[in-house]
């Protein structure tokens, strides 16, 4: 053989189990398909800007201190977190603005000078909050809830689950109209059912509590979010870990019901025992092992998923300072008009032309990504793969003006005078650059009847020596979420091989 | 009232009670079940792969 382990693909999910394989004397390769590591966690240098390609931000970072307290490393020694507060500011319709710190109390107090109600509310959602991410949905980020029996084990040693199955039953919307009263406040908290791809009616109840969970910290890694990935690659290269970029596999090679190892463009062959994949689950079954290799139940099940929705991405370098409050900007809709984009726009292939956008300015937290007093903003939507009109690549020029009239005709924001660079990443770009199916930022929708045991197995029960990791498995897409996927898969392959 | 026709006015009743419930629920959750409901047959699939 030629290596123990083979893993497609320098996400953030196969790097963490690369890293902790190669740990454990694991004769490690990583094949990436572009020249640089991180999938969608990653940044790139344009005329002087450094622009992030999709995540902007980290939050529930202790998944990170985890996969380094394996590798018996520190994060600190290799990835420079900035915290970030406040954590988001609004823009509204009709021109106001505020914001929320990190801090509960402050926030209580913003949330008072729109309703009395739901700031006394807010005490007790961040109270749910704070006791349903510590004590039970942040813990299974590590753990393997791929089976019923898993999911039994993890419940049992984590018993205020069950108090929380509830908010499984409910949609995101409930939830928070359950707890707030106001518009104001309903409407600024309804941006994270989109964190997971769906809006907020058919968003399962618990990812509400997203909107607590931010309180805890977030953090902006110095560099860039590339920095993320960079760190675990060195940690990774210090365990004697290879990563070849520019490697695209196109096909995993199989005998009989096992892996033997994968197959690059150019026709070379890898021999391994074990295949880490970190590409879309669907990719890997349908087209990289090959439909015609699968079970008729397999096929079935991986048929049966949708992919998740694709964020359209514009990159602005400015010249001068953005007229914004906070790392984070969300310019706001109702969570009628949420749910109006999806069943309205979404679904009949048109980019909305109302509705939300989030802003992110990563200067904010580090300059340096940009030249001296000028500054790197990423104004992120959602919007269909298929257009009703045109194609994307025909489309990109025009939505760039769409979203840039938005932010001026609806939210006062006039960006256009002070823009230097403009660069657009489409959906169709994101499935050239990283593979994803339809531009799927967040892997396949992630419905509670998609999640956890209903996932992609971490462990694939098709082949053996077959593993994924990254946003189509475990519990989903975000940073956490995918580490995770990669301790859970090394934990596994160290059981079965070790 | 032999055993088979008990049975039968209880599938009624528990179904009779499942649509009263469904329909006392609001417009959103309704949606959200619906939605839910699609994919439960998937689910067998789903969990083995």
């Amino acid at each position: 053989m030629d290596y123990d382990a083979v893993v497609i693909g320098a996400g953030l999910g196969g790097l963490s189990c690369a890293a902790n394989l190669a740990r454990s004397g694991f004769r490690t390769l990583v094949l990436e398909n572009t020249g640089q590591v991180g999938g969608c966690c990653s940044s790139y240098d344009h005329q002087g800007y450094r622009f992030d390609i999709g995540a902007s931000v980290v939050e529930l970072a202790w998944v990170i201190d985890e996969l380094f307290r394996r590798l018996g490393r520190r994060t600190e020694d290799y990835i420079d977190f900035v915290p970030v507060d406040p954590i988001y500011g609004f823009v509204t319709a009709d021109g106001r603005r505020f914001s929320y710190p990190v801090s509960v109390e402050e926030t209580r107090q913003v949330i008072a000078r729109f309703s009395e109600e739901d700031a006394r509310s807010w005490e007790r959602f961040a109270a749910v909050g704070s006791e349903a991410i510590n004590f039970a949905f942040g813990k299974v980020m590590t753990e393997s809830m791929g089976s019923l029996k898993d999911m039994m084990r993890v419940a049992a040693a984590n018993p205020k689950l069950a108090k929380y199955l509830k908010y499984m039953v409910l949609n995101f919307e409930s939830v928070l109209c359950k707890f707030f009263k106001s518009d104001t406040v309903r409407a600024s908290m309804s941006l994270q059912s989109y964190f997971i791809g769906l809006p907020p009616a058919l968003c399962p109840g618990y990812v509400a509590f997203l909107a607590y969970s931010e309180h805890e910290g977030i953090f902006y890694p110095r560099g860039g979010m590339i920095a993320i990935p960079q760190g675990i690659a060195s940690a990774f290269r210090e365990f004697g870990g290879e990563i070849r970029f520019n490697s695209r596999v196109v096909k995993v090679l199989t005998e009989g019901k096992r892996v033997r190892g994968v197959e690059l463009a150019d026709g070379t062959s890898i021999e391994a025992n074990i295949v880490v994949s970190n590409v879309n689950a669907k990719v890997l079954y349908l087209e990289l092992v090959g439909e015609e290799r699968l079970p008729a139940w397999a096929k079935r099940a991986i048929r049966s998923y949708k992919v998740s929705i694709p964020a359209p991405m514009i990159m602005l370098g400015l010249d001068s300072r953005p007229d914004l409050d906070a790392h984070h900007t969300f310019c706001y809709a109702t969570l009628e008009e949420m749910n109006r984009i999806w069943f309205e726009d979404y679904l009949n292939n048109r980019v909305p032309d109302g509705g939300f956008m989030l802003i992110s300015w990563p200067t904010h937290a580090d300059p340096s990504l940009a030249p001296e007093g000028h500054h790197c903003l990423n104004l992120v939507s959602f919007a269909p793969y298929h257009l009703a009109e045109g194609d994307w690549d025909s489309y990109k020029e025009r939505y760039l003006e769409t979203m840039l009239g938005l932010l001026e005709r609806n939210f006062g924001l006039r960006l256009r005078d002070h823009i230097q660079v403009a660069k657009v990443n489409t959906p169709k770009d994101f499935e050239r650059m990283l593979l994803h199916p339809e531009g799927a930022v967040y892997g396949l929708q992630n419905d509670i009847t998609c999640t956890a045991a209903f996932r992609p197995g971490v462990r694939s029960r098709v082949f053996q020596g077959l593993y994924l990791t990254g946003a189509s498995t475990h519990l989903g897409g975000g940073i956490a979420p995918t580490v995770g996927s990669g301790i859970v898969a090394s934990e596994f392959i160290l059981r079965d091989f070790g | 009232m032999d055993g088979k026709l008990v049975k039968r006015l209880f599938k009624v009743g528990a179904l009779a009670g499942l649509v009263a419930l469904y329909f006392s629920l609001d417009e959103s959750t309704r949606r959200y079940l619906v939605h839910i409901g699609k994919q439960v047959p998937y689910l067998p699939y789903r969990y083995f792969i």
